[in-house]
């Protein structure tokens, strides 16, 4: 890279916007998430599950963080009769974000891969806003791949994980409990 | 977002754009985004397996990455290390000599004590008071150290995963590409990528238009921790004590390691961050106060 290019960036005209974009950003699809943690299954099976509250509070005090809804999303991985593991997906809700993510769990419990399928960041108070948040449920599913000009590029400072790697824990937990009440 | 028109309108910038694809995963601490023209979908995989190797050798958190066999390692015994992070560190030593000290990786004492790291499987981080003085490098897998020290790559590792995963992209024969491990991005190909800068108070009021160069931003306003009486924030200065600033420094430079790593030396010295870049890089100059604050100072 030449200097020119850096006095050209550095004196490109900075546009002041109008309104501080909020950060939104569709990455995958339910299909493609699924298809991306566990490319060798032939089909994903939706698999129906109903907590106990007493299961909820297990996971919650296991985890760390709680299990907030009694019917939690998971896809059974299959390649014929054959087990590959699970798919997950959930949410977790920020000060000022809310993420949707999937997590494919192998029958033997190991994470096999976390993708983030959403994110919404709001300034507001609207993230705790049931209302707010399904606006955009069933959007991932529906939408086609989004194009790479719908995704703002931003650097600052560093945003953390901690959310979503608390969230995966909590999940590796409900995949076990799970498992010790059907066995 | 999309009205800001030549930005997004992908003709007058952009004449002829392939479709990109962008996935997105928690890595390193944060969200690792990477972006390919859809026709090379399939090497974002290998991008993403080039930063959780990274990740894997350089996190502080984890107990049997490199980190964690430097701070268990008695003092004064020759670690074994995979080259990457021998690699990393002698950046780091060069950039901590010629920065005066600004720049230093042996924080992590201060980082842990201020709540910004985890204890991990050390007992009591107040013995591990080497620095960077103590570190030696024996060769490109063998580093000593002379004391007791918890290091903490987090200024400079983010920007080599980076790099790496670009360099992934490039050789899997990508005609464009970009990865941003939470806001230290770089990017190549024939294209101009819109990038929003964004403040230490969370707002992206500046946005710049970047091609085939490394960009990175640190900012602490919203970092901060109170221990006691003080604040701290994540930037550690070469006295030891917490870097407060209520603005964000942005770095461009020909590789995302730099850009990151001088992020940290420009939030104290701009001027000492411009002339160590010299021709590989550029410090943005700090945007003009916003009118509220004008009006304050008045």
């Amino acid at each position: 890279m030449s200097r020119t290019i850096w006095y050209q960036l550095a004196s490109a005209p900075a546009v002041a916007l109008v309104a501080s974009p909020a950060a939104a950003t569709d990455y995958l699809t339910l299909e493609q998430a699924q298809r991306v943690l566990i490319p060798q299954a032939a089909s994903f099976r939706p698999v129906a599950v109903a907590l106990s509250d007493a299961q909820r509070k297990r996971i919650g005090k296991l985890a760390g963080t709680p299990q907030r809804t009694a019917q939690p999303k998971i896809w059974q991985a299959l390649d014929g009769k054959r087990t590959l593991g699970w798919v997950f997906v959930d949410e977790v809700i920020g000060k000022h974000e809310f993420i949707t993510y999937a997590v494919a769990i192998s029958p033997d419990g190991q994470v096999l891969g976390v993708e983030i399928m959403s994110y919404r960041e709001s300034k507001g108070g609207q993230i705790r806003n049931p209302r707010w948040r399904a606006q955009f449920k069933g959007k991932s599913s529906q939408d086609r791949l989004r194009l790479g000009k719908d995704i703002a590029n931003i650097s600052g400072a560093t945003l953390s994980c901690r959310n979503v790697t608390d969230g995966v824990k909590r999940l590796l937990v409900l995949q076990s409990v799970l498992q010790s009440s059907a066995a | 977002m999309a009205s800001s028109g030549c930005w997004y309108c992908n003709r007058c910038c952009n004449p002829v754009l392939p479709e990109l694809i962008t996935r997105c995963r928690p890595l390193l601490g944060t969200f690792v985004e990477v972006t390919v023209a859809a026709t090379h979908a399939d090497a974002v995989t290998g991008a993403f397996a080039e930063i959780e190797r990274v990740h894997r050798l350089m996190s502080f958190h984890e107990a049997d990455s490199d980190l964690g066999k430097l701070r268990r390692a008695p003092a004064g015994s020759v670690v074994k290390l995979d080259p990457a992070t021998v690699f990393v560190l002698t950046e780091a030593l060069r950039l901590h000599r010629e920065s005066g000290g600004l720049f230093d990786v042996t924080v992590g004492r201060q980082l842990v004590e201020a709540g910004f790291l985890p204890l991990c499987e050390t007992h009591n981080a107040d013995s591990f008071r080497g620095t960077c003085a103590d570190i030696t490098i024996v060769d490109d897998q063998r580093v000593t150290l002379g004391a007791k020290m918890l290091i903490d790559l987090g200024g400079i590792a983010k920007g080599y995963a980076t790099d790496s995963a670009i360099g992934y992209l490039q050789r899997a024969g990508a005609p464009m590409g970009l990865v941003n491990a939470g806001g230290d991005l770089r990017l190549f190909g024939e294209r101009q990528w819109p990038v929003h800068l964004r403040d230490g108070d969370g707002e992206m009021r500046e946005t710049i238009l970047a091609q085939d160069c490394a960009l990175a931003s640190s900012a602490n306003a919203l970092e901060r921790r109170q221990i006691g009486t003080r604040e701290w924030s994540p930037h550690i200065g070469a006295d030891g004590q917490p870097v407060l600033t209520q603005g964000r420094v942005t770095v461009i430079a020909d590789s995302c390691m730099l850009a990151d790593a001088m992020t940290k030396i420009a939030l104290v010295d701009r001027t000492l961050a411009a002339q160590m870049l010299g021709a590989r890089g550029t410090v943005l100059p700090p945007l003009p106060p916003l009118p509220s604050q004008t009006q304050a100072a008045a």
